[in-house]
């Protein structure tokens, strides 16, 4: 009672116009009291877990990123809501940055006075840590080594205690944006010793658990029960650099695991939780947007799926055979039963709404069954004469409704009257395995951007050095080109060896995007600051539930 | 035989059957084709990489080594570490184990109770249309897959009628912490029993609710074996000399039901609890896994899925070692009352 | 010694009808089991559509007049993947049964016969396999060998090897110390005549109702493995498949897609069930009705 009476006359004092109820903060007369509309709780739901840690230099699943984005900060971020391009870079922790004329030389100068969660004042010393160590602990499961940070980067240099200068080994036209992306956020160097593979999970110690600081959040609590994610806490971090500018808008967020799209379905219907993002299916989502008490929340998504062909395996070394294959799919299917329209075709492994992007395969087509049955007549296959081809698909829930999206091929590919498809449906780690054995003919894989770049898309499926698709595609003329275009900083030459790229990539399909998702996001009626925009970084900081 | 040596026999003989089970188990894992290890790395791994994860988990010794590392380990209660993230396996298995315990004995009661329940319905019915048809639910109940009835009962009670939760084991933060009296916690993982404990009457609502679908589920598909053991029973000392000497005394028919040929079941109905152990435990996997009840059953299926091969190992020696435990206790149990297996 | 069999077993099978209830329920089985396998078997030419075809109807259509069972979320057609679905479980179901005969009944029979150190340690071998939960073992030793029809059955035969090896076992020893048989081996007949001859036609009722018992159980483990996600890939229609697929459809209210895969699992495997207890108490009565 006493305390509502202080606090009401502190409002008066300093001229707020209402009073938070129950006072609980001890409120003194100089103390500027700004009345939160916002909850101070929201409860979010996520099938999501995470893989293997939410270390910067170990991390390659979207949750993990998403922990990583949410309780750590970059040099420079993407501004919410934009399109991603060079234009929209924002300063995080660097307040400006500045590339040398001949592009191998950028100098970031940073934030003065960010104090870590220990009370050491954030410099370049740890900007250098943070990628010297990403680099020299070379987790080949990792994403520094993953995205291929060190034929980017030269060398880290701490030039004063606010500037730092990243030397390039070529003036890479997206480094910026590659300066975004969860691998490149700051550790805190006394959390992140050099000599762990990585930060591990460790029972009862968040602080233990990870090696972030200095983001919007502070991960405070993570419960595992029997090895899987069960729950975990987020306090705002009061020494945030943009902690003035109100952010994070909500100051305590809980997220739990569910199991399944199910459960999580269920768990949002019920309202046990505000929000559920990941990973609901396309029949919940279309029922559970006739529910009145629900808001629906669709963004453009960079996820797509695409079908690879391993030229090891006789006769798919042929372009021919393989045009003819690609150009059998029917992609509508996929796209309208399989996902009930929550997806759009993709004809080209830019996908739509990314600079650059031509639908380029529409040149062969979809179930263009003429093209195909001449193609392949002409090399001898016929009704009688069926190509036999083996299509593996993951059936272990890695990517949504794989089976589904194998028997639509299977039965798209089919209808030529030429091909036989027989399916082959293994779990996740074993198809990982046959990925490197070079087991597999045709598979399904899907892709998340590291970085906002149409670069991300093709460099590491289509040149033969830096490919992670053991599929044997090996184009002297696509790793010139795919080389020479992460190079130029002529936009020009840029789009032409874009155009030409991917008209060579159609030529000798050696991969056939199929389609690409929308993102989506379901919540209580009060909640707002869900941005599902093409960075696909989820922000939790701009979350918030209006009371 | 008196019941010590009894005891003594019937430990000494569950020994080997545990040592063989252990090296079944160790066989499997170790000699079926997939290479574990190579399994857990997406990209290239530089042979050093799959070295030290070999290493890591004690797999670059020879076989007989790791062999009696196992069993060793075994005996300090050390199940290994899991492949997913070097945590250790048996810590993993204790902290799910509670969710099937509190399971397997919601639903065993239900099972023993309504199986129970109609044998001996069925018994005092004999022959009418009473007895067919609950003879029918008998072998009905078996014949039904434990998955199938956990559905149907979610759709009918929680979706369309809004009674019951259909998934998980209690909602958030109602979780009962147990007993805390200053310094001193107790907690059993039964969220029935903490709540009580904790004095909390809403939470042991709340846990109650979600637990009456999946043990009814559970209970009903195991009834049916109790049903014809009871009814089966109870017709056979329904027919002895005693009761109807005790039915001329003019007892009535349900004292002498309930009085003498109940009790005279409840020997064989325990030991039938104890061999329908195993049952339970593989329906719980499948309870688990329908309404996402995080128990062992569930552990065990995600772990498979990970390819986690010493959880894997860890989980099913686990399980081996619970039956083996539960049959000597059921055997020991027969013996305190029955004198005449000890011969 | 065909003889031998068919005294035993004719009058048995006759007096079947006279038998009440559990005559009936052995018939009842019996012709379910029959109609399912006829149905399965008859699928390419009683079935309307290809079960495969996808949209041929609406996504997710309730039971209608041209889609009776009513439409998939690939718009397939449910009641042709009714009538295709059994096929799998079948062959899954049989290859098991077979497997489990073909190793339990002759190991029982020898190492049993044979008494002794034999007999003691492959009892315990048995007994442990026995008491395991079997769908435990079943799930680890899948997920080693991976999918496929045949890696499936090998699964399930081995959590079943040991239900036929108690089984025969157990009726061995019962017979080996009967006169006749001591009589035999006195006028010098050799084990393994005497097995052959005296003790296998005694043990073949036994076997055939515990093989039916074990049909059951393979179709429910078989459904059971699908059900963990260790089931055969989907080109073909499977009533397994449909009924784990289908799981995530019960919160939008869709309950088509479960409800009738799940009965004709429930209908198959309650007809071997009523076929094996009926003819397991016929054989071996132990109840005067």
């Amino acid at each position: 009672m006493i305390l509502i009476v202080i606090s009401g006359l502190g409002g008066y004092f300093v001229g707020v116009s209402t009073v938070p109820p129950g006072g609980e903060k001890t409120i003194t007369l100089t103390e500027t009291v700004t009345a939160s509309p916002y909850k101070d709780t929201v409860i979010m739901g996520t099938t999501d877990s995470v893989q293997s840690s939410i270390d910067p230099s170990d991390a390659y699943d979207f949750f993990g990123w998403t922990v990583i984005q949410n309780t750590g900060s970059p040099l420079i971020d993407i501004t919410p809501g934009s399109p991603a391009g060079p234009k929209d870079l924002a300063p995080a922790l660097a307040e400006s940055w500045s590339v040398s004329s001949d592009g191998l030389t950028w100098t970031f100068n940073l934030r003065k006075g960010v104090m870590s969660g220990d009370g050491v004042e954030f410099t370049a010393d740890d900007v250098k840590y943070s990628f010297e160590r990403g680099m020299k602990i070379a987790n080949p499961d990792g994403a520094v080594v993953g995205i291929g940070y060190d034929a980017i980067i030269g060398s880290v240099e701490a030039v004063s205690k606010y500037q730092v200068n990243f030397n390039l080994k070529f003036a890479c036209g997206f480094f910026g944006q590659l300066m975004a992306a969860a691998p490149s956020y700051i550790v805190n160097p006394r959390y992140a010793p050099m000599q762990y593979f990585r930060i591990n999970y460790t029972d009862g110690n968040a602080r233990a658990s990870s090696p972030m600081d200095f983001g919007p959040y502070t991960l405070t609590s993570w419960t595992r029960v029997g090895g899987k994610d069960q729950e975990m806490k987020f306090d705002a971090n009061p020494l945030y650099w943009n902690a003035a500018a109100g952010y994070p808008k909500t100051k305590h967020l809980v997220l739990r695991f569910y199991s399944d799209a199910t459960t999580l379905r269920l768990a949002i219907e019920a309202g046990e939780v505000d929000l559920a993002y990941r990973q609901l299916g396309s029949t919940d989502i279309q029922s559970l947007q006739q529910k009145a008490q629900l808001k629906v929340w669709q963004g453009p998504s960079q996820f797509i799926q695409y079908l690879v062909f391993q030229q090891n395996i006789k006769p798919l070394d042929n372009p021919a055979v393989r045009r003819a294959i690609a150009a059998s799919i029917d992609r509508k299917p996929i796209t309208d039963v399989v996902f009930l329209g929550q997806a759009t075709p993709l004809y080209s492994m830019i996908p739509n709404g990314m600079a650059y992007h031509s639908d380029v395969f529409k040149k062969l087509g979809d179930a263009n069954y003429t093209y195909a049955k001449t193609e392949l007549a002409a090399l001898g296959y016929s009704e009688t004469k069926k190509l036999v081809l083996d299509l593996w698909y993951e059936s272990s829930g890695h990517y949504e409704s794989s089976p589904d999206i194998a028997n639509v091929l299977k039965s798209s590919l089919e209808k030529s009257g030429v091909i036989q498809v027989n399916l082959h449906g293994v779990d996740w780690p074993t198809y990982r395995n046959n990925m490197r054995a070079e087991s597999m003919a045709l598979f399904v894989l899907g892709w998340y951007p590291d970085y906002v770049d149409p670069d991300n898309y093709l460099y590491p499926f289509v040149n033969s050095k830096a490919s992670w698709l053991h599929s044997n595609y090996n184009s002297p003329l696509m790793d010139s080109m795919t080389e020479e275009q992460r190079a130029t900083a002529d936009p020009q030459k840029r789009t032409q060896l874009m155009a030409s790229i991917q008209d060579l990539l159609v030529e000798d399909s050696p991969i056939v995007p199929l389609f690409q998702k929308s993102n989506w996001a379901i919540s209580k009626q009060n909640v707002g600051g869900v941005v599902l925009d093409i960075s696909m970084i989820f922000r939790y900081y701009l979350l918030f539930a209006t009371k | 035989m008196t019941l010590r040596s009894y005891v003594v026999s019937r430990v000494l003989l569950t020994i080997p059957m545990i040592l063989l089970l252990l090296t079944i188990v160790f066989v499997i894992v170790r000699i079926l084709p997939g290479d574990p290890v190579l399994v857990h790395f997406e990209k290239q791994a530089t042979p050093a990489m799959i070295e030290e994860f070999r290493r890591e988990l004690g797999l670059d010794k020879p076989l007989a080594q790791q062999y009696l590392d196992y069993l060793l380990g075994l005996l300090h209660g050390d199940l290994g570490k899991s492949m997913a993230d070097f945590s250790s396996v048996g810590q993993q298995i204790f902290s799910a184990f509670p969710a099937t315990l509190e399971l397997s004995i919601y639903s065993m009661a239900i099972a023993v109770l309504l199986g129970v329940f109609l044998g001996a319905r069925a018994s005092r019915s004999y022959n009418s249309i009473e007895d067919h048809s609950i003879r029918i639910y008998g072998i009905a109940s078996y014949a039904i897959p434990v998955f199938f009835l956990g559905m149907i009962f979610q759709l009918i009670f929680g979706i369309w009628l809004h009674l019951f939760p259909t998934g998980g084991r209690i909602s958030l933060g109602m979780e009962p912490s147990g007993l805390t009296a200053g310094d001193f916690h107790l907690s059993t993982g039964l969220y029935t029993v903490d709540s009580l404990l904790e004095g909390n009457l809403s939470e042991f609502v709340e846990a109650l609710r979600y637990l009456f679908l999946p043990s009814l589920t559970l209970g009903m598909v195991l009834s049916g074996i109790f049903v014809r053991l009871t009814r089966s029973n109870m017709i056979e000392t329904l027919r002895l000399d005693f009761v109807t000497a005790a039915r001329a005394r003019g007892l009535s028919e349900r004292a002498v039901l309930y009085g003498y040929a109940l009790r005279n079941a409840f020997l064989p109905i325990l030991t039938m609890m104890g061999l329908q152990f195993a049952a339970l435990l593989a329906g719980a996997i499948l309870t688990e896994t329908t309404f996402s009840w995080p128990g062992l059953g569930r552990y065990l299926v995600d772990r498979i899925a990970f390819r986690d091969y010493t959880a894997i190992q860890g989980a099913i020696v686990f399980f081996g070692l619970l039956v083996a435990l539960v049959s000597l206790v059921v055997d020991i149990l027969y013996a305190y009352f029955d004198p005449r297996i000890r011969l | 010694m065909r003889g031998r069999i068919v005294v035993q077993f004719l009058p048995r099978l006759a007096s079947l009808r006279k038998r009440g209830l559990a005559g009936w329920i052995t018939i009842i089985g019996l012709v379910m089991v029959t109609g399912v396998v006829l149905m399965t078997l008859s699928a390419p030419w009683i079935s309307p559509h290809d079960p495969n075809e996808i949209a041929l109807g609406p996504v997710l259509g309730p039971p209608s007049w041209s889609f009776p069972l009513g439409t998939n979320n690939m718009g397939q057609d449910m009641l042709s993947r009714l009538i295709w679905g059994g096929s799998n479980m079948l062959q899954v179901a049989l290859l098991a049964v077979i497997v489990c005969v073909t190793v339990g009944v002759p190991v029982g029979l020898l190492c049993s016969f044979a008494g002794g150190l034999v007999d003691k340690s492959s009892s315990l071998v048995m007994d442990s396999i026995y008491a395991f939960p079997g769908l435990v073992l079943a799930i680890a030793i899948s997920a080693m060998l991976g999918p496929g029809v045949v890696n499936m059955a090998l699964s399930i035969a081995v959590v079943y090897v040991p239900s036929y090896y108690r089984i025969v076992r157990s009726q061995v020893l019962s017979i080996k110390e009967l006169p006749y048989v001591e009589a035999a081996r006195t006028i010098g007949a050799r084990g393994r005549s005497t097995l052959l001859r005296y003790i296998l036609p005694n043990v073949l009722p036994s076997i055939v109702a515990v093989a039916t018992m074990n049909f059951a159980d393979a179709i429910l483990t078989a459904a059971g493995l699908t059900f963990v996600g260790l089931g055969l890939p989907i080109s073909t229609p499977d009533w397994g498949w449909d009924l784990t697929y289908g799981r995530r459809l019960l919160p939008s209210g869709i309950w088509w897609v479960i409800a009738f895969p799940g009965l004709m699992i429930v209908i198959l495997a309650l007809g071997f069930a009523l076929a094996g207890e009926g003819l397991s108490e016929l054989l071996n009565p132990k109840l005067e009705q």
